[in-house]
């Protein structure tokens, strides 16, 4: 258990260097006052919002001051909407949230079967067709496929919405879009761990001990590869916390995102600081959620 | 094992059960605030508008966004408004007004105007919402208001503007971004941050929902003083942000009027069965800007005249914009103040004469020089600036082309280290010349752009507190002429607004770029 509280303890000096980091990156960035004020706008203009937002003193007075309200629990405010940063972050983290789940359960749906087919069946034109379609899944770029989809399935069949957040319907297309990315590597993944698996020496004996093959394969082979499985799972609903962006924009899914890259564009220092704030934490925890699982699966990891 | 296996089953539907309450718990909270929850594009008493950005803010006074106001004017008023074919200022809250004397005007509102809690509209309100935006130094609408000095209340109905300077164009001033009359007892009462979480005005919608970067929703409001909206019940606006998706939802009939219509999918919005495409021509100019300092080639008027003469402005529009757009010789548009109506829909082009005018500056070979552009900010205007650098090409010059990333664009023009050209569009919400001709001048762009003019600095000047209207309106046409034989910078076109709109529906967009729904109706 202390191998997990120490885990857990370190996440503050990670954070802490990635506020300095993301402060730093957009601070060189440039002015966000420029961007707030219109193309008329005079330099007296420019000066006194400059002022008015403490943006005039140097770096490290700005930084020392995030740093202390942050401390204090206070992650700023937002130049644009002028409200409180971190609020606006939580606020879209159940779409973000929905959209990341739901994506890696269309990936899981899509991959383990797929996988697990591709590999009892090695080199038969199931596994070329299912490992030409990891190719393709993985090649296909998400906005594209997302304004392929919306194309096909809502402008030509109207079978669902083109955009937004609601139904469950509203769901399916972006869950797809993200889904079948990540159903490509784990496809790929599950088949050349099956296939290592199926080769070991216990396989053997299953098999001439005359037990069916569907026992061997999902009791025996299949529970052991689900290490990397979950690492991958794991790892790729960290990323999705963070790299829903481009699916977020085609779909006009209200989650972080979409925040997160009109904070960027508009130099909005607060809600970029609390995204990425939100976005590592998750990337932390899932980590350690991961390591505890191991634990579970494979009785042979322990942590000390 | 097969308990570990349903564990990390378990465990998955729980995250997933975990995303999808927190979900209901929100639109359950809603609930609880508004007493319904919107229905997206299925109420045929529904409008549905799709933009392509959010809403910034509730504050009226702290935003400079031109698709923010274009929600906001249907549930606020202004004192008084623009008519936007002819320009003239009409009654809208304010009932009537005159001039008293140089620094002051004089209002009466209309009676029993309310807000949307009930509030009947008084001189109070505002005295509040002008002097707030007035003196808020950090507000992002100060500069355009801080001219006024205090609203003096004479009874619940009357008042008085009194300005620091004489103020010929108060009026333009106060029909425009951040000239919402917002209610003064509601705020004081429940603090403002309250006001903007569950915002209240006088106009013919009223606020219900605002999920950020979803949808903003409103009802219409029974007693609006104009008369309800006889209409429409509830109206929508859906943030879509990407282009392709918006139209999507147009032509499948998600949303009844798509704004922002990109050139690439003009025929598909025109020729679908279901859409049309709504173009009216736009306030913005898009411009090129040249450097008079001395030393630049453009410091010479010849240059500069032989510049604008290769260009080929309808070419541009005719091949970039799909035709829609206007070229002109001036920034001063039809519904502005100081129109100068000999300048616009006409512009010069003349290959030889180019050539020759070159050749006397100096420059028979013609010369390099550098063109800053910003990328995706306006309509084409990577493409316009490659155009024109061809153009350019013809007679010699060579443009080299620096796209810039906006902010950094921005801050090049602060620091004045732009070069011989520079591509910017303007927008103009206050609809008069003194605006619009304030880039040509002296000491605004001193070290950007070193134009100076002495005769159009006077003229400038003298208009600019100038309260007998039809001689201001000379001294700006004046301007205009002798800018234009000036060559000071080279105007190209003014924009066009594109928006698609579904074919049953009757709509026509405005030049001020608003979304007035008491105009969209039904067929």
């Amino acid at each position: 258990m202390n191998y997990f509280l120490k885990r857990i303890l370190e996440i503050i000096p990670v954070l802490l260097i990635i506020t300095f980091i993301v402060f730093t990156l957009v601070f060189i960035a440039g002015d966000p006052v420029a961007l707030l004020l219109p193309e008329d706008a005079t330099t007296e203009d420019i000066a006194a919002l400059q002022a008015a937002l403490g943006l005039d003193d140097p770096f490290y007075v700005q930084y020392g001051r995030y740093v202390m309200n942050m401390l204090q629990g206070d992650f700023g405010t937002s130049f644009r909407y002028g409200e409180d940063a971190m609020l606006l972050v939580f606020e879209r983290l159940p779409a973000t949230l929905e959209l990341a789940i739901a994506s890696i359960l269309v990936a899981i749906m899509i991959a383990i079967p797929l996988g697990i087919w591709s590999a009892t069946k090695k080199n038969s034109s199931i596994d070329l067709v299912a490992t030409g379609a990891a190719v393709l899944g993985k090649a296909m770029p998400n906005f594209w496929l997302g304004i392929m989809l919306i194309l096909i399935f809502s402008v030509t069949y109207s079978i669902f919405p083109v955009s937004g957040r609601g139904s469950f319907a509203h769901l399916i297309l972006p869950a797809i879009t993200l889904g079948t990315g990540i159903a490509a590597e784990m496809t790929r993944l599950i088949r050349s761990s099956m296939l290592e698996t199926l080769g070991q020496d216990y396989i053997r004996t299953a098999k001439s001990k005359g037990l069916r093959t569907g026992i061997v394969v999902y009791k025996h082979a299949f529970r052991n590869t689900l290490v990397p499985v979950v690492t991958i799972i794991a790892l790729q609903t960290s990323t999705l916390i963070g790299g829903t962006l481009i699916t977020e924009t085609v779909f006009a899914w209200p989650g972080i995102g979409q925040l997160l890259i009109q904070a960027v564009n508009n130099r909005d220092m607060a809600i970029v600081q609390a995204c990425v704030m939100v976005i590592a934490f998750f990337v932390i925890v899932m980590n350690l959620i991961a390591d505890f699982l191991y634990q579970l699966l494979d009785p042979r990891i322990r942590y000390k | 094992m097969k308990r570990k296996i349903w564990m990390l089953g378990l465990l998955l539907m729980g995250l997933f059960l975990l995303g999808a309450c927190s979900n209901d718990e929100e639109d359950g909270e809603k609930d609880k605030d508004t007493g319904e929850t919107a229905d997206i594009g299925g109420d045929e008493r529904t409008l549905t508008i799709a933009v392509g950005s959010d809403m910034v803010t509730f504050d009226v006074h702290d935003h400079i966004n031109t698709s923010t106001e274009a929600i906001h004017v249907n549930m606020f008023n202004y004192l008084v408004k623009r008519d936007n074919e002819t320009g003239e200022i009409l009654p809208d809250l304010a009932e009537s007004f005159e001039n008293i004397d140089d620094l002051t005007w004089e209002f009466k509102l209309k009676e029993g105007v309310t807000f949307h809690n009930g509030d009947e509209l008084t001189s109070a309100d505002v005295k509040y919402s002008l002097e707030r935006v007035a003196t808020g130094e950090e507000l992002k609408d100060y500069p355009n208001y801080n001219q006024i000095k205090e609203v003096e209340i004479l009874d619940d109905y009357r008042f008085r503007i009194i300005t620091h300077e004489p103020e010929p164009v108060l009026l333009n001033r106060i029909s425009r971004i951040a000239s919402a009359i917002l209610p003064s007892n509601y705020i004081e009462e429940n603090g403002f941050d309250h006001f903007l979480q569950n915002p209240i005005g006088t106009g013919p919608f009223q606020f219900v929902e605002w999920v950020r970067d979803d949808r903003i929703v409103f009802e219409v409001y029974d007693d609006y003083f104009d008369g309800k909206n006889e209409e429409w019940d509830q109206l929508v606006f859906r943030v879509i942000p990407e282009n392709s998706t918006r139209v999507s939802e147009l032509l499948t009939g998600g949303a009844d009027i798509a704004v922002n219509i990109p050139p690439a999918d003009w025929d598909r919005v025109a020729d679908h069965e279901n859409t049309y495409l709504a173009q009216e021509t736009s306030n913005r100019t898009l411009m090129i800007f040249l450097r008079s300092t001395e030393g630049y080639p453009t410091s010479d008027q010849r240059v500069r005249e032989a510049l604008d003469l290769a260009i080929d402005n309808q070419a541009i529009i005719d091949s970039l914009l799909g035709g829609a757009g206007v070229p002109t010789i001036t920034r001063v548009a039809p519904g502005n103040f100081g129109y100068a109506e000999h300048l616009y829909d006409t512009y010069n082009y003349d290959l030889e004469r180019a050539k020759e005018l070159l050749a006397e500056a100096g420059f028979p070979d013609g010369f390099e020089m550098t063109l800053h552009s910003p990328r995706g900010r306006y309509l084409q205007d990577a493409e316009v600036a490659e155009m024109v650098a061809g153009m350019w090409a013809q007679i010699g010059v060579t443009a080299n082309i620096e796209f810039m990333e906006w902010s950094n664009f921005v801050e090049l023009r602060n620091a004045n280290e732009n070069e011989d050209a520079y591509l910017l569009g303007l927008g103009n919400s206050m609809f008069d010349a003194a605006n619009a001709l304030d880039w040509y001048s002296a000491d605004r762009f001193e070290g950007e752009t070193d134009y100076r003019n002495d005769e159009v600095e006077e003229l400038l000047a003298a208009a600019m507190t100038n309260m007998d209207l039809e001689e201001r309106n000379e001294q700006y046409i004046k301007a205009q002429e002798l800018l234009a034989e000036d060559a000071a910078h080279i105007v190209l076109h003014m924009e066009s607004i594109n928006i698609g709109v579904s074919e049953e529906l009757d709509y026509t967009p405005t030049m001020d770029e608003m979304i007035y729904v008491d105009t969209i109706t039904r067929k």
